[in-house]
């Protein structure tokens, strides 16, 4: 059985086929044995990991847990990649300078189509003094929230009480 | 006898008009004056915090903190302090032993506003701040918790 059809299994398991393909899978899971097994496998492994699974309750929202951990991978790739040799300004140019005006360009362009219209209730952008700060507007609140790394990533956090400031 | 009680009229009168005008003065002052409320506060999801000399945030703050990203069953105020900043001033206001917020005015609504900690600078951000709008700097602290300033414009 190809890799395809694997993937087509575990979609009929997780009901993301549309009707009629689902029907072409049911099928042809009464008339192959292998696929019936592999079916059965998926489904016992499914059911392993809803138990199993630990529940793990988040201090803040999804997307606030979640762009912390994206932000904090950003932070550590740089220091993780080795050392290259230094590309030559031409190379450099074409690469990423620009792509990147082009991206420049079509972000201002897409900024001032968007940036009168403050209806929106809330947004938020990277502050870029501190790598590891996010800063998060909400306009019907009328506040603005700005996270700082200090002082949880750094030694201070590890030898202090719990209202650290203090 | 009549030159005398002139004399001590014009004394009282140049008094009074001195005191009118410091007066008017401080009051001016005062008018083109932003007030500012500090708050240091402590989110965490116990139920109530270790000190007994913090208590829970006003009713307001607790619940615009709630409409951020921040999900903290519980926030209790450590600290309040007042500040007042002049037009074109700036006034730096201890908010703990070891923290401290300055606020600088750079006109139109717009605030330099500086948070300390341990006497370093920890950020600078300059942040438009309408009466009633706030600013809210936060961090992770020990034990899943959070300490938060909170730099509201109240004038």
């Amino acid at each position: 059985m190809d890799f395809e059809k694997q993937l087509k299994l575990q979609a009929f398991l997780d009901g993301e086929l549309p009707e009629p393909e689902a029907r072409e899978i049911a099928n042809w899971l009464a008339q192959d044995q292998q696929a019936a097994l592999l079916l059965a496998e998926l489904r016992n492994t499914r059911e392993s990991l809803k138990g199993a699974e630990a529940f793990m309750p988040l201090p803040e929202s999804r997307e606030f847990y979640w762009s912390k951990i994206a932000r904090e991978i950003d932070r550590l790739e740089p220091a993780a990649r080795p050392p290259q040799a230094k590309p030559s300004w031409v190379a450099m140019w074409r690469r990423y300078l620009m792509p990147a005006g082009a991206i420049a360009a079509a972000l201002l362009v897409a900024l001032m189509v968007v940036a009168p219209n403050r209806g929106a209730d809330s947004e938020s952008e990277a502050a870029m003094s501190d790598p590891g700060a996010f800063t998060y507007r909400d306009y019907s609140a009328q506040a603005t929230l700005v996270w700082l790394s200090y002082p949880a990533e750094n030694e201070i956090a590890d030898g202090e009480r719990a209202d650290t400031l203090q | 006898m009549r030159f005398k009680l002139s004399l001590i009229v014009l004394a009282m009168l140049a008094w009074a008009s001195i005191g009118i005008a410091a007066a008017s003065e401080q009051a001016a002052r005062s008018a083109g004056a932003m007030k500012f409320q500090i708050q240091l506060i402590w989110g965490t999801n116990d139920p109530k915090s270790p000190d007994d000399k913090h208590k829970p945030v006003d009713a307001e703050v607790g619940k615009k903190l709630k409409a951020l990203p921040l999900k903290w069953a519980n926030y209790f105020l450590v600290n309040k302090k007042s500040l007042e900043v002049a037009p074109g001033g700036e006034k730096k206001e201890p908010i703990s032993e070891k923290c401290a917020v300055e606020v600088q005015d750079k006109g139109k609504s717009t605030f330099e506003i500086s948070l300390f900690g341990k006497g370093e600078r920890v950020v600078k951000r300059s942040q438009t701040l309408h009466v009633g709008e706030m600013l809210v700097l936060g961090g992770n602290a020990p034990n899943e918790t959070s300490w938060l300033v909170v730099v509201k414009r109240i004038e």
